[in-house]
């Protein structure tokens, strides 16, 4: 064979391969050009005869051809290969249902509570807690409601001896800290909170309340109102609104109660707001200067407002939920849909 | 407190205002209305007709014929009237032709079935009067025919319930409302200024009163009147009090019941000749000394009670309740009328020891006016010579030795403005203070000094000007401001957000939070879990049996939880609680700790798990949180386990030889194990349930530590397996222990992939157990022949060790 021949054989061969529909015909082609005694080995040997100058242009052609064959060559195996693979394979059926990972779930009062903190972590507050079982100063005489006054006939208590009790808001954290620590004062203070009322629709003996105390120079009703308003919008929704109506705690003056504009209807009156567009929601007011007095602050130097919010309502109000009960009846039905 | 709208108007002028404007001044000022009623009659034309005659319809046998005169003088009329209470004599309500009923339907003639009907007799809630429709409304036996039913029963009204909070007793009244009001809307308040008749003789023959306690009992007012006819209370004067929700009784009890009604100042009314010795002794209950109280209770009575007493016994508790024997009776003519301001913390105190409470404590107890005492005595006195026909006599018994000092309060502006955010304006606020009854004595550019009136025991300091600035100016004024972030130094709160974090850590891996009561019953707790029962946290006064002790533990109500959740058909649960339990220490006092409670109710039927299966998943669902929560892994050889240890425990609701304690961290962590088989049949949960309850101190110390990178391996590993028979009492712990032994530092990572038991193997008490080791080098890559000295030296100790029998 002439050297010049050689591209052409090349290109032959490399169609055969081509052609090739089965491993058996693709062993075939192989055989033909690389086999003992295939087309190749025949070319290699035959390059000794030639002329001194043709044989390194002889040579180089004869190795790309040999190349060009081996790269086909893999190349046609692996397709013949997958061919027959998906030959002998069932189809695959994308529409199965999807290998389903169990979700875990948080109580949709926890999910108030992160939230919550969340919302105020942004504002610098930090988070505290304290004892579920108080003392009788700090769930109530700290606070401004001494034992001879009607003010505690709100909180039905339960008491466990004189003196202790199951607290029955989250505001002796209040205490508590500010007891500890000097202004300026930044916290909030989620807990569960006890009362002696019969269980039904809107009442459990336990639930959840969220404190928040800001004490500093200078603060101001207007800062209550401004902290609430964002915290109302972070959490119902941008268009939400609070209003402030006046009401009395003991600890706390002035002191209102506030309510958020409701963030279903809007404010025009549904259902969740009984028809008035406004939610009530908790109460909240300037820190009393007798607390200030009681835990050695000075109430001229320092102000504050206080907070608290019941975390079932709101959880509740969020989600729609018109029974307190299903949040303790912990019926996974229930539980799954706040996944 | 109710506060009918038509008596409110007799004090401040309403017109023009409907009441639902009425009530949003009041709630946005700081007394909140929390009902808006309307009161009856809601219909017009409708007159008192008597039935004459009553005659079956002719073609309807649910329908009688009612012959009615509804008019004297005038020709009877026929109605056709279905209701089963229609009779001859009966007086009801008729609407005619042209009358309007509650609902707006105009009257027009009718036939019905046959016979023209020319009215109707009506239910009460046809009038608007109630829901009432069982029969017709039968109104009393003297109405006269033809009388508007308006002039009977009144003009209808409408009843605002409103919430007095603790702080302002001046508001348990209709003055202290109209007072209010007056300012908000800038109309006179007219309180009424009683004048009595001049009287004659002289009373002090005939009564006697003493004040033994002025601390108890700062102010004691009394006065008689004779010549009292006891009888109804008109007309007007019931409807009142029945509207503020006060029971009508006799003219001199209802006089009482007005008066406080009207101004807060409660007063009791005795019958003199029930006063032995005429003597009227304002002191202290002697130990041993009962009472007979209105409400017919025999109380017994300490020293620490206040009571009127005569010359020989108790005959009022003070402020609280009258006594029966003294009370007015229907034979009663002299009457000895009380108008007192007692102690609020005493009348508090004795209230809540007896467990009684009234209209007239529910005053005392937050505060009466103690200067208001003479006109609500005046004022009743009046109307008692008005109303039933007494005279009064000329002495005025007002035992006041130390008149309390109206309090003065001096209020800075700038610290209104600095406290309120906003400035309302001293001529503003100082409108506001003398609308309130408040008197200015001092005022300069800062500041202003007032004087408080004796009604308003709650203003005492200058918050409290403040608080009365911020609602009357309207808190709807106060600007929002913008919020700002701004840090407290120094506050750590990184082991409360720990907390926080393992509830997210156990929702991560897959398992669903629950939240139980604090309180469970002793029952439950007998059931599941009942050890340390010295130690339960007992209430003192529970609300019921199912909540009497403060849970000692998570796990009875995660097992109940569970069991709650299979009888609604769930199958399959992988529940967490976070909480608190309580208990008793040792020293007799009360303790608390945090909690988390794990529990998983395995999948009934197809793909059901074992018992032990049930195990390791829990097991691996504390591996996982024990890395969630960074604790440091276990280190043996060249291995890092998870930093969970169990050690076989007992635990009374563990099914033996599947309950462990556990220690997560490198310290006691808490207890866990598979529920025993008879305590899940008892809830009817056919598979396993396996529960853990963790300590939550123990879960958080190495939740913020920092990891320590360590280099990637860059040498590839060589894996091996191996697989070998051995007893069914080896335990993968133990073939572990003897890996270990026998590794070197290149062991890496061992894992167990199959535990194979056929029947022959069974048979033989064996079992096959496979496992793939791996090894690595810090340093260099391991060649094959290395690689399999280490194996073959580790598969020789376990055939030495565990007699075990390699598979190749």
């Amino acid at each position: 064979m002439k050297p010049a021949d050689i591209p052409a054989l090349q290109t032959q061969a490399l169609e055969e391969l081509d052609r090739a529909g089965t491993p058996a015909e693709l062993e075939e082609v192989r055989v033909k050009y690389l086999g003992r005694r295939g087309l190749l080995p025949a070319i290699m040997e035959g390059l000794g005869a030639l002329p001194p100058e043709e044989r390194p242009a002889a040579g180089r052609a004869a190795n790309a051809f040999k190349q060009a064959f081996m790269a086909r060559l893999q190349e046609c195996r692996a397709r013949l290969e997958q061919t027959e693979q998906r030959a002998g394979r069932r189809p695959c059926d994308p529409t199965l249902p999807g290998l389903w990972r169990g979700l875990g779930s948080r109580h949709p009062v926890s999910q108030i509570m992160a939230e919550t903190i969340r919302i105020f972590d942004q504002l610098g507050f930090t988070i505290a807690d304290g004892p579920d079982i108080e003392t009788e100063w700090h769930n109530f005489d700290a606070l401004n409601t001494p034992a001879d006054h009607p003010s505690r006939d709100t909180q039905d208590t339960f008491w466990l001896t004189d003196t202790l009790l199951l607290r029955t808001q989250t505001s002796p954290v209040q205490i508590r800290v500010m007891e500890s620590r000097k202004p300026p004062i930044r916290i909030i203070a989620p807990g569960r909170c006890y009362r002696r009322d019969r269980t039904d629709a809107t009442h459990s003996a336990n639930f959840h309340q969220i404190e928040g105390l800001y004490v500093d120079r200078k603060v101001s009703l207007a800062d209550l109102k401004g902290d609430l308003t964002h915290f109302a919008r972070a959490l119902m929704g941008a268009d939400v609104k609070v209003r402030f109506r006046p009401h009395f705690f003991p600890f706390t003056e002035p002191s209102v109660e506030y309510d958020f504009s409701c963030h279903v209807c809007g404010g025009r009156g549904c259902r969740v707001c009984k028809n008035s567009g406004w939610i009530e929601i908790s109460g909240a007011g300037m820190v009393d200067p007798k607390v200030f007095e009681n835990v050695g602050y000075d109430p001229e130097t320092w102000t504050g407002y206080a907070f608290g919010m019941g975390v079932e309502r709101l959880a509740m109000i969020k989600f729609g939920i018109d029974d307190i009960r299903l949040l303790y009846d912990n019926d996974v039905r229930f539980l799954e849909q706040f996944a | 407190m109710k506060v009918p709208l038509e008596w409110l108007s007799e004090y401040v002028d309403l017109s023009g205002l409907s009441p639902q404007e009425i009530a949003d001044r009041l709630t946005f000022s700081g007394l909140e209305v929390e009902a808006v009623e309307a009161v009856g009659l809601r219909a017009e034309g409708v007159v008192v007709a008597e039935v004459l005659e009553v005659r079956p319809h002719p073609k309807a046998d649910r329908l009688q014929l009612a012959v009615v005169k509804a008019e004297e003088g005038s020709a009877p009329m026929t109605v056709v009237c279905g209701a089963p209470n229609v009779r001859p004599g009966l007086k009801a309500p008729l609407a005619r032709v042209g009358a309007r009923l509650a609902d707006g339907t105009l009257l027009r003639p009718a036939t019905i079935r046959g016979v023209t009907s020319e009215g109707m007799l009506c239910a009460e809630d046809e009038l608007g009067l109630s829901d009432d429709h069982t029969g017709l409304m039968e109104l009393p036996p003297d109405a006269r025919p033809g009388e508007p039913l308006e002039r009977l029963l009144g003009p209808a009204d409408t009843v605002l319930t409103v919430e007095v909070t603790p702080n302002r007793p001046d508001c348990l009244s209709l003055v202290g409302v109209a007072r209010e009001l007056s300012l908000l809307l800038e109309r006179p308040l007219r309180i009424p200024e009683p004048a009595l008749p001049p009287s004659s003789g002289s009373a002090t023959e005939r009564l006697g009163v003493v004040l033994e306690d002025p601390v108890g009992c700062p102010r004691y007012t009394a006065r008689l009147l004779t010549g009292a006819r006891i009888a109804p209370s008109p007309a007007w004067l019931r409807r009142r009090l029945e509207r503020a929700g006060v029971r009508a009784i006799n003219n001199v009890v209802d006089i009482t019941n007005y008066v406080m009604l009207e101004c807060g100042q409660p007063l009791h009314a005795f019958d003199l000749r029930r006063l032995q010795g005429g003597r009227i002794v304002v002191r202290r209950a002697r130990e041993g000394e009962t009472l007979q109280t209105l409400d017919g209770i025999v109380r017994r009575l300490t020293p620490a009670m206040l009571v009127i007493a005569d010359s020989e016994r108790p005959v009022a508790l003070a402020g609280i309740m009258g006594g029966e024997e003294s009370g007015i009776g229907p034979d009663t003519s002299e009457i000895v009328l009380e108008s007192a301001h007692f102690q609020p913390a005493l009348i508090r105190k004795t209230s809540k020891t007896l467990g009684l409470t009234s209209e007239s404590s529910y005053r005392f107890e937050r505060g009466s006016d103690p200067e208001g005492a003479e006109w609500a005595s005046r004022r009743a006195a009046a109307l008692l010579v008005e109303l039933a026909g007494a005279s009064v006599t000329p002495e005025f018994w007002d035992l006041y030795p130390s008149p309390q000092p109206r309090r003065r309060i001096t209020l800075r502006f700038e610290r209104a403005r600095d406290l309120l955010g906003t400035d309302p304006g001293a001529d503003r606020m100082i409108h506001y203070f003398e609308g309130l009854g408040l008197r200015v004595l001092a005022r300069d550019v800062h500041q202003v000094e007032v004087e408080a009136p004796s009604w308003r025991v709650d203003l005492e300091r200058e918050a409290d000007l403040i608080e009365e600035a911020a609602r009357l100016y309207g808190l709807d004024r106060i600007p929002a401001a913008d919020p700002a972030a701004r840090l407290a130094p120094g506050a750590d709160d990184r082991p409360i957000r720990a907390r926080l974090e393992v509830g997210r850590a156990l929702s991560a891996l897959g398992l669903m939070e629950i939240m139980n009561y604090s309180f469970t019953s002793e029952k439950l707790l007998e059931r599941v879990d009942p050890t340390d029962r010295d130690r339960w946290a007992r209430l003192p006064n529970p609300l019921s049996a199912d909540h009497a002790v403060l849970r000692p533990s998570l796990l009875p109500q995660m097992v109940e939880t569970l069991g709650r959740n299979r009888s609604r058909q769930c199958d399959e649960a992988a529940l967490f609680e976070v909480g608190r339990v309580f208990f008793r220490t040792a020293d007799g006092g009360w303790g608390e700790s945090e909690r988390v409670a794990i529990g998983l109710m395995e999948r009934s039927g197809v793909g059901a798990l074992d018992e032990e299966s049930s195990f390791r998943r829990l097991k691996g669902i504390l591996e996982s949180l024990s890395c969630a929560l960074r604790m440091p892994p276990l280190e043996k050889g060249g291995l890092r386990l998870p930093a969970v240890e169990l050690e076989a425990a007992e635990w009374p609701w563990a099914e033996p030889g599947l309950g462990v304690t556990v220690r997560m961290g490198r310290q006691a962590a808490g207890r866990a194990g598979v529920l025993r088989t008879d305590l899940r049949r008892e809830w009817r949960m056919a598979d396993p349930v396996a529960v853990a309850e963790l300590e939550m101190e123990a879960l958080t110390p190495h939740l913020f530590r920092v990891p320590a990178y360590r280099p990637v391996p860059v040498h590839p590993s060589v894996d091996r397996d191996m697989a070998f028979l051995v007893d069914e009492s080896v335990r993968h712990a133990d073939v572990l222990r003897v890996i270990l032994e026998g590794a070197p530092p290149e062991l890496r990572r061992v894992r167990l992939f199959d535990i194979y038991r056929d029947p022959a193997l069974v048979k033989a008490g064996r079992k096959s157990m496979a496992y793939r080791l791996t090894y690595q080098s810090a340093t260099k890559t391991l060649t094959d022949e290395e690689a399999n000295a280490y194996h073959d030296r580790i598969k020789a100790g376990i055939t030495r060790a565990l007699r075990a029998e390699m598979r190749e």
